[in-house]
């Protein structure tokens, strides 16, 4: 099952490349601006639709670990994912407007799965009263549920940006 | 922490950090000694459990994010892939587009 969270090499070369033209097409270079919209274009819909493969099944296994074995709660938390996958991408959206959602929607599983699993703990920990929690691990949890956080704030900002400047496209 | 036995008689020190330097401090000797030899090694032991089950936790909560944010820099790859090829550029990070010359 690990291999169906993971994204194929070829994906993440890919990926790679992407992120190396855009770094040239912005600097200024003509040519890598033009072999990015080639790239943009050919492999967009592809790539997101395996991104957001994955994306799906992730959130698939954090709803079944918040659920804590209760297949009812499970499916719940599912239906709940996919409602709010539909109001936030809209009526049709593009491919990219739809792994912007996906993130979103998976960063806010993982954020609540995070909170949740973390609270239990507290609260279990407090209940035995002696056994306390050692600092070094009290600090890299935090250090998850927050990178997690920010992530799933910056996803919101993202797919908003892209929203407002793909309608200024549309309308300019 | 040493259990040490002189003419037979248990005599328990433990090992206390002293700025650089490891001091040892005697606790007692006897029953007393063996007593506190025990305690000692019961935390110790306890100790190690709970670090090791820390450590399985924190690999879970790992385990169970890597997924996401990996897509997740996918996405974010991909947007700016988007933007850049439209002709953005990031300025004091907000993304412009180009002017026309």
């Amino acid at each position: 099952m690990h291999g169906e969270l993971e994204l194929s090499e070829e994906t993440r070369d890919r990926m790679a490349e992407l992120r190396a033209l855009s770094d040239r097409a912005e600097a200024g270079d003509k040519e890598a601006r033009r072999k990015l919209r080639l790239m943009v274009r050919a492999s967009s819909a592809e790539v997101v639709g395996r991104a957001s493969d994955v994306g799906r099944r992730a959130d698939r296994v954090l709803a079944s670990s918040a659920a804590g074995g209760d297949p009812l709660a499970e499916e719940a938390l599912c239906a709940k994912l996919d409602l709010m996958r539909a109001e936030i991408a809209g009526e049709d959206p593009t491919p990219l407007e739809v792994l912007l959602t996906e993130r979103v929607v998976s960063l806010w599983m993982l954020t609540t799965l995070l909170e949740v699993l973390i609270a239990g703990q507290y609260r279990r920990d407090a209940g035995e009263g002696l056994k306390r929690l050692s600092p070094p691990y009290l600090i890299q949890q935090s250090r998850i549920l927050e990178s997690a956080t920010r992530r799933y704030f910056a996803a919101i900002r993202e797919l908003a940006r892209v929203r407002k400047l793909q309608g200024e496209r549309r309308s300019g | 922490m040493t259990l040490e036995r002189r003419d037979g008689r248990p005599y328990y020190y433990r090992s206390v950090r002293d700025g650089d330097k490891i001091r040892k401090v005697y606790v007692g000797a006897g029953e007393k000694a063996r007593v506190s030899h025990e305690e000692d090694a019961l935390r110790r032991t306890g100790r190690k459990a709970r670090l090791e089950r820390e450590k399985e936790n924190l690999e879970r909560l790992e385990a169970l994010a890597a997924p996401v944010l990996e897509v997740s820099e996918v996405a974010e790859i991909l947007a700016r892939a988007h933007l850049v090829a439209a002709g953005y550029h990031k300025h004091k990070g907000e993304y412009r587009r180009a002017r026309r010359a």
